[in-house]
């Protein structure tokens, strides 16, 4: 083998060239048409390149953790790069407006092109059975979650103090086809969806409704995170002098958290790229980042 | 909302939790558009510029290959061990389309379908490596370690090593470069990500005291007569030796090698600091282990002699094995004065 997952890992000037010329002759592959277009051959090349980087296997020697790609036997290794740069060039493809229909069109083409390509048998769709494919998914499998469940029918329940509001979420639900939680809510509380028109302000009212769910799933929530998000929200102070929003540390550390549960829950924060916070006593925040703390959620 | 929904209320519950999801990721939308979802629509970049920056997250991109590795062997544990990497992926388009592509590859790997992929058959050196991809490389290197110390320094740690190789890495990656503007390209960030090494409490040497020298393209003409007459000066004393030309606003210089010293010439320096002697503080210096430098710590070299009355002070800065008769050694020699800044000593009491 001239190169292996290990040498990239610690050998990476010896083993680039064989890298990149390993890269470069399945990108003109699977670039089709654009296989000529040297800056296209570079995009898919730097991609992977460039991702290897990033995950901390190319040049990341003993300091980065070592993943599942690190496993891998050799010849899987290649089979990894080679759909790698597979993708990549199906998404240069198309960004360049190639006229291709679907995957599978374009997958056909390539066995037709190719005499004994490693894709010839491949016919699955490209992310068709990725699990998680779709942010929808994700809450899919969380929303699947029976303690969410309870969570949300508790929040829908402290809607009935705004009855607008409460049927604005109700029909919202069922524009949704969410009918499980629909019947459950109708028969633990007597609810029904009123079949009168929709009150004007519905938008309104629905927007209304949402703000509250929020607040009372992070409310409910016992993610220390999403505790911190919380009380960050409810904290703030507005700077008139600079116009954005300070929180103290001991501000935060009420009740039941300790200063060091507040500095964990900040350094996640932070590390979701929520918030600009270096370890200071005080948490500056501007208004975007507000809106983004109030619509984060997670469960333990 | 189905007509039969509209006018007869709840209809039968179907036990099927994607309706509610759809719901749930509608309430918690954020308001704006992310960054990511914007450049997919945006031109095609004619540049080769890096792919992954902003949404770049440490952190969770390195759980990637474990997630879908689980999620590949079936592992009923994969979401509940991997929870928190599952949210991030719920809000983070970058690190979601890497997910997609790792899983999607992964995959491949280990259900291979078809004929195993052909080795390439291309060229086994960096010198023939196309220096483009060489000089994408260093800025991939370069970003990476400043996406590590930022992470460090978020985190309360420390990545001062592992980006510290990253950015010695790119030095020498850089030395193969042949054309210096591509070269310059390439190491463009070099010094500002090398300089986050000292935190952000580090003095800023900046304003009219300080003289901030950099390497001189090669090519680059208008040479001043200042400069040709420090040629003749250096030509007369070392005859065998290449230099490397640098330049300060309208000021010139150049480090001259003497067998293994390197020296600093330099030439017109303001009347305020003539009879005075002077620090040199070469940034990239503590990156670079194959000089020795005078005094031992390249930020700060006081000059051997007082800069004379003509403006002129020629003064050595240390010693080293490499050869700037080498063109590889010349590249990592210049690539190490891309800044050097120079100031009067007495200025650090003041």
């Amino acid at each position: 083998m001239p190169f292996t997952a290990h040498d990239l890992r610690y050998h990476p000037e010896q083993s680039y060239p064989l890298l990149y010329a390993y890269l470069h002759r399945n990108a003109q592959r699977y670039l089709g048409s654009l296989q000529y277009d040297a800056f296209e051959v570079d995009i898919v090349v730097g991609h992977v390149v460039e991702q290897l980087v990033r995950l901390g296997l190319f040049a990341g020697g003993d300091s980065s953790p070592k993943t599942a790609l690190d496993q891998l036997s050799d010849a899987q290794f290649y089979a990894f790069l080679n759909r790698s740069v597979h993708n990549k060039a199906i998404d240069r493809l198309r960004k360049k407006h190639i006229q291709i229909s679907t995957s599978a069109e374009l997958e056909s083409s390539e066995r037709d092109e190719s005499d004994d390509g490693p894709m010839g048998d491949a016919v699955t769709s490209l992310w068709g059975s990725t699990p998680f494919s779709t942010p929808e998914e994700i809450t899919v499998h969380l929303s699947s979650q029976l303690a969410l469940r309870d969570v949300l029918k508790h929040c829908i329940q402290q809607l009935q103090a705004a009855p607008n509001q409460l049927q604005a979420v109700l029909h919202e639900l069922s524009e949704y086809g969410a009918d499980d939680l629909l019947q459950v809510l109708a028969e633990d509380w007597h609810l029904s969806l009123s079949s009168d028109p929709l009150n004007p302000h519905n938008s309104q009212h629905k927007d209304h409704a949402h703000k509250k769910i929020r607040h009372c799933l992070q409310q409910k929530s016992s993610n220390l995170t999403v505790i911190v998000a919380l009380r960050l929200c409810e904290y703030k102070v507005l700077s008139h002098e600079t116009h954005e929003y300070t929180v103290d540390l001991q501000t935060l550390a009420q009740n039941d958290l300790s200063e060091e549960d507040v500095q964990v829950g900040l350094k996640e924060l932070v590390a979701e790229g929520l918030l600009s916070w270096h370890g200071e006593e005080g948490v500056h925040l501007n208004s975007a980042q507000i809106k983004r703390l109030t619509r984060y959620y997670k469960e333990e | 909302m189905t007509e039969h929904n509209q006018n007869e209320g709840f209809s039968v519950p179907s036990n099927n939790p994607q309706p509610l999801a759809r719901w749930l990721q509608d309430v918690f939308q954020a308001p704006i558009t992310s960054p990511s979802t914007e450049n997919q629509h945006a031109p095609l970049s004619l540049d080769l510029a890096l792919l992954i920056q902003d949404e770049y997250h440490v952190r969770f991109y390195q759980q990637i290959p474990d997630f879908c590795m689980a999620l590949l062997t079936n592992d009923p544990q994969a979401s509940l061990h991997h929870a928190s990497l599952l949210y991030h992926l719920l809000g983070c388009q970058g690190c979601h389309q890497a997910y997609l592509d790792i899983y999607d590859s992964l995959h491949a790997a280990i259900y291979p379908q078809g004929v195993r992929p052909i080795l390439g058959q291309g060229t086994r050196t960096l010198d023939g490596t196309p220096h483009r991809m060489l000089a994408h490389l260093c800025q991939t290197l370069i970003s990476q370690a400043e996406a590590l110390l930022s992470h460090a320094r978020r985190e309360h740690a420390t990545a001062d090593e592992p980006a510290r190789a990253l950015l010695q890495l790119a030095l020498r990656i850089s030395s193969h470069i042949v054309q210096s503007t591509t070269r310059r390209e390439a190491l463009q960030d070099l010094v500002r990500v090398a300089t986050l090494f000292d935190g952000p409490a580090a003095p800023q040497e900046s304003g009219s005291q300080v003289y901030a020298y950099s390497p001189t393209l090669a090519g680059t003409g208008n040479m001043r007569s200042g400069m040709a007459k420090l040629r003749h000066q250096a030509a007369g004393q070392a005859q065998e030796s290449q230099m490397i030309q640098l330049r300060a606003r309208n000021l010139d210089g150049m480090v001259v090698q003497h067998g293994k010293t390197l020296e600093l010439h330099l030439h017109d320096l303001d009347p305020l600091l003539r009879g005075r002697f002077l620090c040199v503080n070469v940034a990239l210096g503590s990156l670079f282990e194959p000089v020795r430098w005078l005094g031992g710590n390249p930020r700060s070299i006081k000059s051997a002699s007082p800069v004379d009355g003509t403006g002129s002070l020629v003064t050595p800065l240390g010693e080293t094995e490499l050869r700037m008769s080498n063109p590889e050694e010349r590249n990592l020699l210049e690539a190490l004065f891309l800044l050097l800044q120079v100031r009067a000593c007495d200025q650090d009491a003041g």
